[in-house]
């Protein structure tokens, strides 16, 4: 298995009330290295899940999840860490900074998790790199959602993952400013040559990656690559 | 990552809300400072109480003994930096006056340099012993009217004369009436030697008064005392003393004090980390949303939690600092509080090393606290980062052990430093566990029953109520746990303080003798207590007194149990066997009560009672034959009962009692003992030298106020201590109360969105706090009762009934409590607005 991602019957299923809900219902997809590809669907339709599961942050009720080449669903949580802290990336639809540190600390966090020599230097070239060098003292409050999500791209991309996972990354923005953030993406990815997989409702943006995959009621519908 | 990389992280989570910043080291602080608070004030009263006790010795330790104190003591007090010894020899001798031909038994004393070391013999002309010249002496009042002197008049003591230089007012002593022959006279050890009365066949008391350095902690005093027995040659001829054991009127009242002690110190610990407890909880749910964050990008539980515990530990760190310095100082300011029930010396003492140890333990307390609710962080989902009601992680069984494991070794640990003793460290651990446990079954209970309970017929509020406590996640068992064991140590401290005080009161021996009245012949005795009566003399009695020796113990000669070495089968004390012995007869006072055997209970024998400390001196027990020598006449006597005696009460008690008739034809005097008004004391004796000359009376009224002195203190060092200790328990359950009313706004917004007044919603939340600390003061109280009830029966000898409405008491209290602490901490959440509904 070589592909970057790779789900196989991916099943989760989620306690209601006495029954169980089903949110993902047996899908399959493979991602390969260096590929842009972005999860479509209406609300509830299972992207966040698939996201979740696809990124070891969740497990799956039945099927199998492949990173690299290695199966994750099996795996501890503390495996599961060790494999985000060196494999992964995130961006949230609501940035998920930490309150009580400034952009430069925030995105030092996983550095100074892996004890990465010169940190504070390569934060620096970060955020001069998502416009942000004058900000860096500044904490996520003080700072508009556009640089907030800034940081946070700044941040997922700090230890240079292999794989970076974006839910609804401008979702709380406004439509330049999220514009904005989705250029600023894709040419930090395309630097790096990162995978990204990015989940969207919205169609246009959708259109920038290289694949698409739809989902509906927790089911692959239709799966689309550009030409 | 990184130690530097982690203190930083560290440091950072102190930045933000700066209320709840201050909020958490203040409730750390409140933690730490009842812990070390308590341990200020019980140091402070046991330091105190110590002051006092020694005033009574007038000397740390004492050693006596019928032989010449071995000169290896010497040796021993060197060894100690600041230690010094005097010397004290008693005998009991004639001293007469040739101006008036008069002659009394004296209890005469040749005192070494800088005696006593602690109290003070007041000389009327003042002055100190240390100023008497060797040809002179420091009497008695009652050596004046009964020699018929005065100052500066001379009177003879075995081959020397002496100028009576002063009258003794007062001096450090304890109640013996029992054992003292006559009024006192003290005269310098030069002064002694010119008697000539040291020579072969003398009948003198040695004492070595030992004074040790003023920092020495009552506990190493009393184990170098002990050690004397072990190191001194001929130890088993000593009697060695330390100033807590020298009254038997104040021992047992110092022992339920001090086992009081034991337990408030302890039971602080509990109040202490209830309260670090539950701010950690709130606080780490509080930080739930970055802990998911964390996870994300790849941080492993552990590491997460050693961030936190980092930060927690910074926190406990400078409360623990705070809490302490507070904590030590709090004694000092008891005088602003309780001005009227602080007596006018009462001792306060102030150790810096206190406040090392108290941050210390607050740091210990608060981590070992700190880190079950920091296990959370295990149960926080990273994908919490997606959806926000992502199922929570199920605890690894590992860390749920580890983190209980933990839990107990940091309570072992510190139970054992604030208590030094291990066996009462684990048994305290193994009692909170044993809490902890009935607490989680009471809370699971509690859930179980708001789950099934029918809400048809229920009015609103208690549907709410019931409903809220039932919720999945509404912490029901964490708070019921906490809000029970701050509960629980409240109300047993207050259970047993009641009882302590209520006991030291009655043992206020308010209307014991004053005087005793030694010799009295028996047919002098209606004209003596005639002479009472007319100076107003109340709880007038007399008691008849035999003076024997003991020759045989169960046929043993007790010349050869007295050269027995130590450790022999018995290791008595020598001087027990070889003194001169009191009897007396006739009924036994509501004091003595029978714990082995059955008084009387012999027809075919003359029977003796014993008084259970004695016997266990003697070596004797029930079926015991004793041979004494009376005045040459052998009788001998069984032992049928083994006694405890109340000696708090002063009044007249023996070591031996006779059955009535056993002794009759035996020549025998009274001892009589009666309380006389200060005012007429004097008259009274000096009547009494007038008409009946052979009587000897001992004033014993300053040393019974001594005494009352520090049976006071005791009680007022009970009393503070234990409200105190309340006060701050309650601070801390107010806290555990408001913590458990977690941020409700959004539920506020919804009910305020559906029409739903402001002081309805009110309603419901006091209802359901008021449940939840109605049910943990239920079971808080009740566990408590017990607890109190056996602590009292089993470690103190206080008994005590049942309190049957303590629990019902502590059940109202807390819900009280619990609804008025968490409406108050809801209050922000109450004012939220029905538009936050529709934020996110």
């Amino acid at each position: 298995m070589n592909a970057a991602v790779a789900c196989i019957r991916l099943t989760k299923r989620l306690p209601s009330g006495p029954e169980m809900l089903t949110i993902l219902d047996s899908v399959d997809v493979e991602i390969a290295h260096g590929e842009s590809v972005a999860i479509l669907g209406p609300s509830g339709s299972g992207k966040s899940t698939l996201l979740g599961l696809m990124a070891g942050l969740d497990r799956p009720t039945e099927g199998e999840v492949w990173i690299s080449g290695r199966r994750i669903d099996r795996l501890s949580e503390d495996e599961l860490s060790m494999l985000r802290r060196q494999q992964v990336g995130f961006v949230f639809q609501s940035f998920q900074l930490l309150a009580n540190l400034t952009a430069l600390e925030n995105v030092l966090v996983p550095l100074e998790l892996t004890g990465v020599r010169g940190a504070r230097d390569r934060v620096r070239k970060l955020l001069a790199e998502v416009g942000l060098e004058g900000r860096a003292h500044h904490y996520p409050a003080q700072l508009s959602g556009g640089e907030q999500q800034r940081v946070a791209l700044a941040r997922a991309f700090a230890p240079e993952p292999a794989i970076l996972f974006a839910d609804e990354p401008t979702g709380n923005l406004d439509g330049a400013t999220g514009a904005s953030i989705l250029a600023l993406l894709a040419n930090l990815r395309a630097r790096r040559g990162t995978t990204l997989i990015l989940v969207t409702h919205d169609s246009e943006i959708a259109r920038a990656a290289g694949r698409r995959i739809h989902l509906r009621s927790g089911r692959v519908e239709e799966v689309e690559a550009n030409a | 990552m990184r130690f530097a990389d982690g203190l930083a992280f560290a440091l950072r989570e102190t930045r933000g809300s700066r209320g709840r910043l201050v909020f958490f080291v203040a409730s750390l602080a409140l933690g730490v400072a009842a812990i070390t608070g308590v341990s200020a004030l019980v140091g402070s009263i046991e330091d105190g109480i110590r002051d006092r006790s020694r005033e009574l010795l007038g000397a740390d330790v004492s050693v006596q003994s019928r032989r010449a104190i071995p000169d290896e003591l010497d040796a021993l007090v060197a060894g100690i930096e600041g230690a010094r010894r005097t010397d004290v020899l008693d005998l009991s001798t004639m001293a007469r006056s040739s101006a008036s031909g008069r002659s009394r038994l004296v209890e005469f004393a040749g005192v070494g340099a800088h005696y006593p070391f602690y109290g003070q013999v007041v000389l009327d002309p003042p002055g100190t012993l240390d100023d008497l010249a060797d040809d002179q002496v420091a009497v008695a009042p009652e050596v004046l009217s009964e020699l018929r002197v005065a100052i500066g008049d001379r009177i003879g003591i075995g081959e020397a004369e002496f100028v009576v230089a002063a009258t003794v007012l007062d001096e450090p002593g304890k109640l013996g009436a029992a054992f003292q022959v006559g009024p006192r006279v003290f005269a310098t050890r030069a002064g002694l030697e010119r008697t000539g009365l040291l020579g072969f066949g003398s009948r003198v008391r040695y004492r070595a008064l030992v004074q040790m350095p003023a920092t020495t902690r009552a506990s190493t005093v009393d184990a170098w005392a002990a050690s004397l027995t072990n190191t001194l040659p001929g130890a088993v001829y000593l009697r060695v003393e330390t100033a807590s054991e020298s009254q038997p009127t104040i021992r047992r009242s110092l022992e339920r004090v001090e086992r009081y002690l034991a337990l408030a110190a302890l039971l602080s610990l509990i109040l202490g980390g209830v309260g670090v407890a539950q701010i950690v909880r709130a606080w780490v749910a509080s930080r739930t949303q970055a802990v998911a964050v964390l996870r994300a990008i790849g941080f492993r539980p552990r590491e997460v939690l050693v961030l936190f515990g980092a930060h927690v530990a910074l926190l406990a760190f400078a409360a623990s600092l705070v809490g302490s310095i507070a904590g030590s100082l709090l004694p000092f300011a008891l005088p602003l509080v309780a001005l009227d029930l602080l007596p006018t010396d009462f001792a306060l003492s102030w150790e810096p090393l206190s406040i090392v140890r108290g941050t210390l333990l607050g740091v210990a307390i608060a981590l070992a606290f700190a880190v079950p609710p920091l296990t959370a962080v295990w149960r926080v989902s990273p994908a919490r980062v997606l959806r926000s009601d992502a199922e929570p992680l199920p605890p690894p069984r590992a860390v749920t052990i580890a983190s209980f494991a933990f839990i107990a070794l940091g309570v072992l640990g510190s139970a054992w430093a604030q208590s030094r003793s291990l066996s009462l460290a684990l048994y305290f651990t193994g009692g909170v566990a044993v809490a902890g446990a009935l607490l989680t079954v009471g809370a699971r209970a509690l859930t179980a029953i708001a789950a099934r309970t029918p809400r048809e017929r229920l009015s609103a509020w208690f549907v709410h109520g019931i409903s809220a406590l039932a919720r999945p996640g509404a912490g029901t068992r964490g708070a019921v746990v906490a809000l029970g064991l701050a509960v629980l140590s409240v109300t047993m401290l207050a259970l047993v303080q009641s009882r302590l005080v209520e006991r030291l009161r009655s043992d206020l021996p308010s209307d014991a003798p004053s005087v005793f009245l030694l010799d009295v012949q028996p047919d002098q005795w209606d004209g003596v207590s005639a002479l009472l009566a007319q100076h107003h003399a109340i709880n007038v009695r007399a008691v008849p007194v035999v003076t024997a020796r003991l020759a045989s113990i169960d046929g043993a000669d007790v010349s050869d149990l007295a050269t027995k070495t130590s450790g022999d089968e018995l290791d008595r004390p020598r001087w027990v066997l070889t003194r001169e012995q009191r009897i007396t007869w006739g009924e036994l006072s509501p004091d003595n009560r029978i714990v082995a055997g059955a008084l009387w209970s012999d027809p075919d024998h003359a029977e003796v009672s014993l008084e259970e400390g004695f016997a266990r001196d003697l070596g004797a027990h029930v079926g015991s034959v004793l041979r004494f020598d009376v005045q040459g006449v052998p009788i001998e006597l069984r032992v049928t009962s083994i006694r405890s005696v109340q000696w708090e009460s002063f009044s007249i008690n023996f070591f031996l009692v006779a059955e009535p008739g056993a002794l009759d034809d035996a020549p025998h005097a009274l001892l009589g003992a009666a309380r006389i008004e200060a005012g007429e004391e004097q008259a009274f004796q000096d009547e009494l030298a007038q008409q009946f000359g052979n009587v000897t009376p001992i004033r014993v009224r300053s040393i019974l106020e001594k005494v009352l002195d520090v049976l006071q203190k005791l009680s007022f060092g009970v009393q503070v201590l234990g409200a105190f200790t309340v006060a701050v328990g309650l601070a801390i359950l107010a806290g555990v109360a408001a913590t458990a009313a977690v941020n409700r706004s959004r539920e506020v917004a919804l009910l305020k969105a559906l029409g739903v007044h402001r002081a309805t919603i009110a309603g419901l939340f006091a209802t359901e706090f008021g449940l939840l600390g109605a049910v943990s003061g239920f079971v808080g109280g009740t566990a408590a009762t017990v607890l109190a009830w056996q602590f009292l029966g089993r470690v103190t000898d206080l008994g005590g009934a049942f309190v049957w409405w303590a629990p019902i008491a502590a059940a109202v209290g807390t819900g009280v409590l619990a609804a008025a602490c968490g409406l108050l901490a809801s209050a922000r959440a109450l004012a939220a607005r029905p538009i936050e509904t529709l934020r996110g």
